[in-house]
């Protein structure tokens, strides 16, 4: 119980990490990328090779690339910079020329062209079967579960935190107003002088880069990584734990990833199994899919409404 | 074959793209809901076509439910379209796991006899493809047939091209989104039985795998354009299929997404918009 | 004009399609002069506003802002420069407190880029109160200081009016283009948004402005440049173009 405990703890720290970086691009800035999670999964993939060496014996067949054998906050730093650089190329595809929904179709195709490549080719990160086997980040130390639950839990908190002052800082500061604007209308952002293009390359680079660590932090802790774990499904999950929480509301991406992603995904499994196995995540799913469209009807703004602007020396706006 | 069954899915859906305005990413799920449908009644009756045509009805009402209870109050409020697109997300997440509660994840086939199949040059067909190409060439004809002699497919052209105006010039917008909706849903589900007559698997997931292959060809043809949908699904149909004499076959759908980026990058208006749409 | 000109529009043309909405039109701009653009229904008059402002390109044609070419240079250049404009239907940002509509409009500010709001945090805190007071000061000028947190959304069409003045001259405007600034306002309110209008040219900046209220384009310019078809018919004072045959007889539909 203690080490179940634990355990939805530090993933949900991982997962609200995520959900926080979806918000600076959503909710800030109102870019909905549509692959938001395959910037996790590279993360995912990066961490790993970097740190794991040749492929471990005794465990079955894999190769990978890199296999750099790099120290595991290295590892995790590279993660959220590759899956920063590919955010980068997305949003210089998407952003330049389209509207918000061609966005949305333009993220989802560059989603699945990666999934489908990782899915694929085996050479690059062990196709279809995926990495497994990943070593702890405690290396050799020998740990019981609820040991390494701790562990990663602390390590997750404590980026949980640098990112979400990362975020408020952001957000009330005139990096965040422009967000803001951007977000209201382009064209007046534009028309008093700001650089929208910009602006909106950054929040999908740092927004990237969010999902990169904590992709990374994810499978160091779980230790494997196949593309099932990147469907587009996910994207959604999170989207749904943004919503829920409060758009543009930093609190509220971490009350909505815990709610949405612990309580209802995870807390599920301690109740009981009522006839067959798969009805306990298909009807956790719809209660997903109710509470979303129930919150957008009549608390559109989310659980947590928008974040009060901080006027400085004098408190905040009412 | 490929073409066929995208450019069922792709005019389906661009239809209520523009209508509504909106995307919908529960569409893929009607898409998987009318094969099960299918699948049921014609377990149940012995008749094939029977399936079809009550998935294809059932899926419509289904469609029509939708707006009646979701999305007509969330566009009553003035929502914004990004709101609405994250409604059908909700939606797309109740539509598939109730077909998982109903019929389970087990994979199924349909209990139709495919004869042997025919080579015409590097193409392989089988009596089924030919029957999925025929019934779609008659579906897309009888859709043409709607939308150029019917009053009703003149007022669904007015509103996709200039709602406001249709509005004024006393269209019964709210009956034709209406139509539109019923209409969008029965095109799901047909794409849906020919979709798994096709790959020879019936599961939860079928019609939001290919959910981003009918984006594909509804934006490459310009959004609310459903002529330029099936002329977009021929393309993406093709490519996927040229694709695949020459790259690895699993490869072929990363294919026809690259094409896709790449025609939005130089006519983000889709290729056969004569002018697009403003937001 | 005795003035020294601070813009200068040359033989300018645009063509949404076919329809050639600005068609040749030439005229300047004195420095700190504030100038009506007046017109019938469809005379590019908004469109050529647009041109300047750089939401569209002309297809042939100069805009010289300060002697530089400024056509085509897109908004963001152009709002750089020192021209600001207001929207013929006014544009807030609808969800954001009035005093962050008025915050955002202020050039060159810093921390505006994630690398100096992260980590320059102590050198934008203190322009935040500087920012702060000058737009509380701006609300107040125009009578909004009141409302000064509400969400603009919930402001009313003639206090979005006032917000889109005290917004714009927040960026320290050189060139205002307003584009009919007392559109859907009722008479009392006119009234106050041209007793603020007579005070820009004190404060250094140069007014263009649209609109079709003679009474008031007559208490706030002191030069009118009348358009019709694309291009300028004639100038001159209020008084000058009304007594004009052309002038009449385009309003008349010639």
């Amino acid at each position: 119980m203690m080490y179940f405990l634990v355990a939805a703890l530090a993933l949900g720290c991982i997962n609200a990490i995520m959900v926080l970086g979806f918000n600076i691009q959503y909710g800030f800035t109102g870019i909905l990328n549509f692959t938001y999670y395959t910037f996790a999964a590279i993360g995912a993939y990066i961490a790993a090779v970097t740190t794991m060496g040749p492929p471990p014996q005794g465990v079955g067949i894999q190769v990978y690339i890199l296999q750099w054998s790099l120290p595991w906050p290295v590892g995790l730093l590279l993660g959220g910079l590759v899956a920063a650089a590919a955010g980068l190329l997305v949003v210089l595809i998407a952003v330049r020329r389209l509207r918000s929904d061609y966005l949305a179709i333009v993220t989802v195709s560059v989603g699945y062209i990666i999934w489908d490549v990782i899915d694929n080719y085996i050479p690059l990160f062990n196709g279809d079967n995926g990495l497994f086997a990943v070593p702890h980040i405690t290396g050799s130390m020998r740990l019981s579960s609820l040991g390494y639950a701790v562990v990663m839990l602390i390590v997750s908190a404590l980026c949980l935190g640098v990112f979400y002052l990362v975020a408020r800082r952001i957000y009330h500061s005139p990096f965040g107003r422009v967000l803001r604007a951007v977000r209201e209308d382009e064209v007046v952002a534009a028309s008093f002088g700001k650089n929208v293009f910009q602006a909106q390359v950054w929040v999908f680079v740092i927004g990237s880069f969010m999902a990169g660590v904590a992709g990374g932090l994810l499978i160091q802790y779980i230790g494997a990584w196949n593309p099932n774990a990147f469907l587009p499904l996910e994207t959604f999950v999170l989207l749904a734990a943004l919503v829920i929480g409060g758009t543009a509301n930093y609190n509220g991406s971490i009350l909505g990833a815990f709610l949405i992603i612990e309580v209802v995904d995870e807390a599920s499994r301690f109740l009981p199994t009522f006839g067959r196995p798969d009805l306990v995540g298909a009807v956790r799913a719809i209660v997903i899919g109710v509470a979303l469209i129930l919150v957008l009807r009549f608390k559109p703004g989310g659980l947590l409404a928008e974040s009060r602007v901080r006027l400085y020396g004098r408190g905040e706006a009412r | 074959m490929t073409a066929a069954v995208i450019a069922m899915g792709a005019v389906g859906l661009t239809l209520q793209v523009g209508v509504t305005n909106f995307v919908n990413f529960a569409y893929g799920d009607f898409v998987t809901f009318g094969a099960y449908v299918t699948y049921a009644v014609d377990n149940a009756s012995g008749s094939f076509a029977t399936g079809v045509i009550c998935g294809g009805l059932a899926t419509g009402l289904l469609a029509l439910l939708c707006n009646l209870v979701l999305f007509r109050t969330f566009v009553a409020q003035k929502a914004r379209v990004i709101t609405l697109v994250i409604v059908t997300v909700g939606l797309s997440f109740i539509v598939q796991n109730a077909v998982i509660v109903i019929w389970g994840t087990g994979a199924y086939t349909y209990n139709v006899t495919i004869g042997n199949a025919l080579h015409l040059g590097p193409l392989i067909l089988t009596p089924g493809d030919l029957a999925i190409i025929g019934a779609s060439v008659v579906l897309l004809l009888g859709l043409h047939a709607l939308l150029q002699y019917t009053r009703f497919g003149k007022s669904l052209r007015a509103t996709s091209d200039n709602a406001d105006l249709a509005l004024a010039c006393g269209i019964d917008t709210g009956r034709l989104v209406n139509w539109t909706w019923v209409i969008s849903g029965f095109f799901a589900a047909v794409a849906g039985v020919a979709l798994v007559l096709e790959t020879n698997t019936l599961r939860p997931t079928v019609g939001f795998n290919e959910l981003f292959l009918f984006f594909a060809a509804v934006i490459l043809g310009g959004l609310g354009r459903p002529y330029g949908a099936m002329l977009g699904a021929l393309i993406i149909g093709l490519a996927t299929e040229i694709a695949g004499m020459y790259v690895d076959a699993a490869y072929k759908s990363a294919i026809a997404f690259a094409i896709l980026v790449l025609v939005l990058l130089f006519r983000p208006e889709g290729i056969f918009a004569t002018r697009g749409k403003t937001d | 004009m005795t003035t020294e000109s601070i813009l200068e529009i040359r033989d300018v043309h645009f063509a949404y399609g076919g329809v050639r909405a600005v068609d040749g039109c030439s005229f300047t701009v004195g420095r700190q002069a504030s100038t009506g653009l007046i017109g019938p229904n469809g005379a590019g008059k908004s469109t050529l506003i647009e041109v300047v402002a750089g939401g569209l390109r002309p297809q042939s044609g100069q805009v010289l802002f300060e002697g530089e070419d400024i056509a085509g240079m897109g908004r963001m250049g152009i709002a750089r420069r020192g021209i600001v404009r207001t929207f013929q239907l006014s544009r807030e940002l609808l969800h954001l407190p009035v005093i962050e509509n008025v915050m955002i409009a202020a050039q060159d500010q810093v921390g505006e880029n994630p690398m100096t709001a992260l980590f320059a945090a102590p050198r934008w805190r203190p322009q935040e109160t500087d920012l702060l007071q000058r737009a509380d000061e701006l609300l107040a000028w125009v009578g909004l200081e009141r409302l000064r947190y509400a969400p603009a959304g919930s402001l009313s069409g003639g206090q979005r009016r006032l917000l889109d003045i005290a917004r714009a001259l927040m960026a320290r405007p050189k060139l205002l283009l307003l584009d009919e600034p007392t559109a859907g306002v009722y008479p009392a309110l006119v009234q106050m948004i041209a007793e603020r209008l007579k005070e820009l040219p004190a404060m250094g900046v140069t007014l263009l402005m649209v609109a079709h209220n003679m009474g008031f384009v007559a208490s706030v310019c002191d030069d009118v440049v009348v358009m019709a078809q694309g291009r300028m018919l004639t100038r001159g004072s209020l008084d000058e173009v009304r007594g004009n045959r052309e002038v009449v007889q385009a309003y008349l539909g010639g």
